[in-house]
This record gives structure tokens, C-alpha cells and sequence, in this order.
């Protein structure tokens, strides 16, 4: 019988929309919740749904969101009993997991060990390779330059040059031909030293037309591990998703069986427990090949949750709590269909560049198998300082095509100002032919998607009432104007003015 | 009060009465305009029925309806005046400013070349992304006013473009 551990109390080491994910599950288990923020986010939104607020340091994340320290403080400080840590900052840092673990608070998430090797990713391909797992062919970490140069040409380009210490799409380099192989190799060697503190790199092949599709894995300390199929991940820019689904309109039920089994034998390979993701790359031929695992919950989540009815933070929670979790077969068979769209702060016609400011109108679609994970309410300011994603909104349907007209009919309800922001990429993809037959890889967004060719042009009519709505507004504005600047109309000052009033009014 | 507003490459001649009545082009139109919140709207036309957001200021506003944003230029009689005075209305501007707080990590142009719309000027880092921003008109560097390594505000101005006349 493994370990009981009451859990009354969370701190969740986390801000955003995750913070407030974590929070609501919180709230259903009837968990108290403690937040920390940093001096950028008094205002934002998880201080306001959690229980106790713990400010912990200035805006940068390095003197925050990344304080080992100050955030076990905030638990003691608030008898806290357990930490989440969402996703990104300290999510997969062995030794945070540890610090919080001899700091006698349950650790929600996976074994620190199990963080470690996943997180190494040259640990990681050696431990699953030997339960089986197929890889991509390419290098041990640790090479010098020469044997990297010989072990290119060996593999075939196009190749990847990826950082042994990065992730989350950064610190990778494609190179399409030996010529330019050298010069890669020195510019990713020196990317990795300064975004990492370690220059150390390896080599995969590059597989052309491939998909990113991920499995979610849930592991209990009983020694149950199940799989709840698997996500298509294969709408991205830079490496970063925009757009995921579930299930993969690629995968059919072998396949899946096949993949799901391969994502469960992974996990075990480093004995995981709790919530993980094992991230593949699936080509045209459907090979298979295990990329890395995420060793935390990920953003994309809610797709998994609507297609499958389990709530994956409650059951983090009942897991971290020492119970077997809720289901121990796999999901052969989604209950319809998910799509999750990213709502970034990033303008998609001028190259995605972020963009910060205040939120002056927010309107927030709703309906039938809509649902809207945000961080974020009218009146709240962007700031530079965090990811540039503000919100997920995910929508269901009975099949992919109810899923995708729902999607599009949400877009258009989603009314956000003040700000540019990505709203309009995703109305433009579900235009695209390609999407709506799913005949998707990882370079469609960056190779063969225009924010031109997909454009609805306004209609004549739309762009009148657009006209005349601008008009108007500045026809107000000014009338507006010229009313503050007027004289004042009473001769005496106003506050004698309002002291006799009031006094009337007695 | 006569107006004429700019969408793209489309222009309209609006009128506005003192009662609120508007002529689109010459054309009445009945407009029932409510506002429902600080910058929400709900339009009705001819019964056809919209919500809309508008936002901005001096003469600049942006309209979102429909899940597409209209980025408009609204000019008096008086602005209508000096803008032909300097020549025409509209015209592209080629003043590349920084839409956010970050460092300079690239500038690949130099005072004097001749670039591309749609080329890179610009290298931003900021919020952990590196940002190329691009020239919105073909023409000659002006001016660079930035160097690497420099951190800058938001609405910096960095280079200027000088439009290359048609």
C-alpha cells in the first residue's frame, strides 16, 4: 500500500491561466488554495480566484516564478500542504521536486528522478530505447565537432542540431545541406551556451512531412499506467503549438493501440508516476519515433479532458494523494472530437511579433461545447515579462467537423481589444483546405500557409457599417471634447457650489 | 459635420447631421449607433443587426465586427485640408518604431541602402522571442536610430524609411 498523504492545502507555484486551472480543481476537491505572484501580477487573475496570495519577488522570473526558495517559504508561511507547479517555470526541475519533497510537502507531480532522466534528453533515449521505444536515428550527446560532422553526412540531411539542455523548441537549428553544416553547428553550439549555460549538442534526423503527436499518460502508485490517447500537435510556428486536437484525424485504432502501448512502456522505463506526455514524431509512412517526454501536465490538456471525461488536475491530485486514480484501462475510443486554439498576445500579420498592453474590451464566447481557460479579464495589462498566451479556447464537437464550426462560430464571438492577438491566425487556418482535411505536418504553418491566401475579404456592405461605426465613434468623441474644454457654466467655484447643495439637502 | 474615412484603399464621404443622421456617399442611411459599454457598440442598419468594438484616438481607430478588425482613418474637414496640403492622404509612413520594450540584438541595414517592404530592419528581443521588424515600405534608409545591444521603450522610433516615389 503506498504512502497516504492528506492534502488540504495547495500552493500553486505558477501564474496564468494555469494558475487558475489548477485553482478551480482545487476548489471542486474542496482543496484550499495559496498563490504566488511577482510584482507584475498584483493584478492577475489567479491572486484574485485563490484562497491566500504570497508575493514573492520583482517581475523578471529569475526573481520569482523561479525562486526555489521564496516559494517553499510561501508554503510554510501558509501551512500549505502540497505544490503544483503547472507548467513551464519549475515544472521539470528535479530539484525543485526534491526541495519541496524534504521540505516534508507533497510533491504533485511525477518522482524526481523520473524528472531528471526525461529532462537529460541523452539519459532519456538511452532508458526508453531499452524497453523498446523507437527513436529517431541520430547521435549521442558529448561529440566533438568532427565526429558530429562525419556522423551528419552518415545520417543523411536534412538534420537537426539540437541543445542537450533545451526544450520547448528552443535550441534546435535545421540544416538542410552539408555546406552549411559547420557554420550551423558553431551557431547553435553558442545559442546553447547562452541561453543554457551549456553548449553541449547532438544530431536527429529531420524527418520531412512528419506530425507531432503526443500520448497523455497517467501512472498511479499501485503500479498502474494508462494511456488517454493521444493528441495532434502538428499546427506550430518556431516549435511552438498554436493549435492541437484530439484525437489525430491520422491515427486510426492500430495505430493508436501501437503508439499507446510504446508511450506506456516509456513512462515505465523511468518507473513515472502522475500525469506525463510522451511527445513523438509520426511520418508519412506512420513510423513512429519517440521525440522526449513531458514529465508535467500540459497546456494542451483540456482537449484530452473534453474527448475522455477525466479531469487530469483532480486526478494529479488523487494520485500526489497516495489513491489509485479514477481509471486504469486506456482510452481506445475518444468521445467525439477537441480542438484547442491558443490565444496569443502576437500580432499574425506582422510576422507574430508579441504585443503588450491593456485589455480594453473582452468578451468571451460561450455556448455549447465551448470552453475558455484565461488568465486574463478587461482592465488587465500585458506585460513583456511572461509567455505571450493569454488564453486556450477549446471546443467539442460529436466529430472533427462540429468541433471546427463550433471553433470558428467561438472565434468570432471572442471580442478582445486593446491588444493584437493571434485570433485572427486561427479564423484564417480553419479557412485553409489543408486544415479542414487534416492534412497537416510540422512546416505547414511556417512553409506553406499565408495569412493572405486565407483571407476573407470584408464585403462591400461590411466595410460601409465599419466605415460609418468609425465615424461615429469619432463624431462622439469630439463632441465629447468639445463639452470638457467649455467654460464652466456657474460662476462660483464648484466646491462652494456643491457645499451649498449638500447643505439644501439636509 | 462632413468626415471622410479611409479603410484600406477604399475611401467613404460620411455625413453627420445634427439630429445624428448619416449620408454614406451621398446616400441617407438610418444608423441606430448605442453604445453598451467603454468602447462596445450595437449597430442597426437597415435591420441588420452588429456588434462592434471601436478603439483609438486622434483621427486613428480600429472597428472589430465580426471576428475582423478594420483599421480606419477618420479625417474632419480640417484634417482632410492639411493633408492635401502636404500632399495627399494616406500616405505610407516609414518610420519603424518599437511595438514593445526589448533589446536590440540585429540591425542588418545601414543609413543610405535601398530595401524591400516586407525586409527585415530591425532585430528585437523581448519576451524571450527575437523579433524581425521589417520595413512596411520600399524605399532608402533615412536614419538608423538604434544599435546593438541597446535596450528600448515601447513606440521607440528606430529607423526611418524614405518611400521611394512611384
Amino acid at each position: 500500500m503506498p504512502d497516504q498523504h492528506n492534502i488540504n492545502k495547495v500552493l500553486i507555484a505558477n501564474r496564468g491561466e494555469i494558475a487558475v486551472r489548477i485553482i478551480r480543481a482545487c476548489r471542486d476537491l474542496g482543496i484550499r488554495t495559496v498563490a504566488v505572484y511577482s510584482e507584475a501580477d498584483r493584478t492577475a487573475l489567479h491572486v484574485r480566484h485563490a484562497d491566500e496570495a504570497v508575493h514573492i519577488g520583482a517581475p523578471p522570473p529569475g526573481e520569482s516564478y523561479l525562486r526555489k526558495d521564496k516559494i517553499i517559504d510561501a508554503a510554510r508561511q501558509t501551512g500549505a500542504d502540497a505544490v503544483h507547479p503547472g507548467y513551464g517555470f519549475l515544472a521539470e526541475n528535479a530539484g525543485f521536486a526534491q526541495d519541496v519533497m524534504d521540505a516534508g510537502l507533497v510533491w504533485i507531480g511525477p518522482p524526481p528522478d523520473a524528472i531528471a532522466t526525461m529532462g537529460d534528453k541523452h539519459a532519456a533515449r538511452v532508458t526508453v530505447t531499452k524497453s523498446g521505444v523507437p527513436l529517431v536515428p541520430g547521435t549521442p550527446a558529448g561529440l566533438r565537432d568532427e565526429e558530429l560532422i562525419a556522423k551528419a553526412s552518415e545520417i543523411g540531411f536534412p538534420v537537426l542540431v539540437k541543445a542537450v539542455a533545451g526544450g520547448g523548441g528552443r535550441g534546435m537549428r535545421k540544416v538542410y545541406k552539408e555546406a552549411d553544416f559547420r557554420e550551423a553547428l558553431a551557431t547553435a553550439r553558442r545559442e546553447a551556451e547562452s541561453a543554457f549555460g551549456n553548449g553541449d549538442v547532438y544530431l536527429e534526423k529531420l524527418l520531412v512531412g512528419a506530425r507531432h503527436i503526443e500520448f497523455q499518460i497517467l501512472a498511479d502508485a499501485f503500479g498502474n499506467t494508462i494511456h488517454l490517447g493521444e493528441r495532434e500537435c502538428s499546427i506550430q510556428r518556431r516549435h511552438q503549438k498554436l493549435v492541437e486536437e484530439a484525437p489525430s484525424p491520422f491515427v486510426d485504432a492500430t495505430l493508436r493501440e501501437k503508439m499507446g502501448e510504446m508511450a506506456i512502456a516509456a513512462a515505465r522505463s523511468v518507473g513515472y508516476i502522475n500525469a506525463g506526455t510522451i511527445e513523438c514524431l509520426v511520418d508519412r509512412d506512420k513510423n513512429y519515433y519517440f521525440l522526449e517526454m513531458n514529465t508535467r501536465l500540459q497546456v494542451e490538456h483540456p482537449i484530452t479532458e473534453l474527448v475522455t471525461g477525466v479531469d487530469l488536475v483532480k486526478e494529479q491530485i488523487r494520485i500526489a494523494r497516495g489513491r489509485p486514480m479514477s481509471r486504469t484501462s486506456n482510452v481506445m475510443q475518444p468521445h467525439g472530437h477537441a480542438i484547442e486554439c491558443r490565444i496569443n498576445a502576437e500580432d499574425p500579420y506582422m510576422n507574430f511579433i508579441p504585443s503588450t498592453g491593456r485589455i480594453t474590451t473582452l468578451i468571451t464566447p460561450t455556448g455549447p461545447g465551448v470552453r475558455v481557460d484565461s488568465g486574463v479579464y478587461p482592465g488587465y495589462e500585458i506585460t513583456p515579462y511572461y509567455d505571450s498566451m493569454i488564453a486556450k479556447l477549446v471546443c467539442w464537437g460529436e466529430d472533427r467537423a462540429e468541433a471546427m464550426l463550433r471553433m470558428r462560430r467561438a472565434l468570432e464571438e471572442y471580442t478582445l481589444m486593446g491588444l493584437k492577438h493571434n485570433i485572427p491566425f486561427h479564423l484564417n487556418l480553419l479557412n485553409s483546405f489543408s486544415f479542414i482535411a487534416g492534412q497537416i505536418d510540422t512546416n505547414f504553418v511556417e512553409e506553406r500557409f499565408d495569412m493572405k491566401t486565407y483571407e476573407e475579404s470584408p464585403t462591400e456592405s461590411e466595410l460601409e457599417t465599419a466605415a460609418i461605426a468609425a465615424t461615429l465613434f469619432a463624431h462622439r468623441k469630439r463632441q465629447l471634447a468639445a463639452q470638457v474644454v467649455a467654460p464652466p457654466k456657474r460662476d462660483t467655484s464648484n466646491w462652494k457650489w456643491v457645499g451649498r447643495w449638500e447643505r439644501l439637502q439636509r | 459635420m462632413k468626415y471622410v474615412t479611409i479603410i484600406g484603399e477604399k475611401q467613404y464621404e460620411i455625413e453627420i447631421g445634427k439630429e445624428g443622421e448619416v449620408t454614406i456617399n451621398g446616400e441617407p442611411r438610418h444608423v441606430d449607433f448605442l453604445n453598451l459599454g467603454p468602447s462596445l457598440y450595437s449597430l442597426i442598419t437597415d435591420n441588420l443587426s452588429f456588434q462592434v468594438v471601436v478603439d483609438g484616438e486622434s483621427g486613428r481607430y480600429e472597428v472589430l465586427m465580426n471576428g475582423h478588425l478594420y483599421e480606419t482613418q477618420v479625417l474632419d474637414e480640417r484634417a482632410l485640408l492639411m493633408a492635401q496640403r502636404r500632399g495627399g492622404l494616406a500616405g505610407g509612413s516609414g518610420e519603424i518604431n518599437s511595438p514593445m520594450p526589448g533589446l536590440i540584438v540585429g540591425v542588418p541595414i545601414e543609413a543610405g541602402q535601398t530595401v524591400e517592404a516586407g525586409q527585415t530592419v530591425v532585430i528585437l528581443e523581448s519576451m524571450k522571442m527575437q523579433n524581425e521588424l521589417k520595413s512596411p515600405v520600399s524605399g532608402v534608409v533615412e536614419s538608423v536610430l538604434c544599435e546593438v545591444g541597446q535596450t528600448v521603450d515601447k513606440n521607440a522610433k528606430l529607423a526611418v524609411v524614405k518611400p521611394a516615389e512611384e
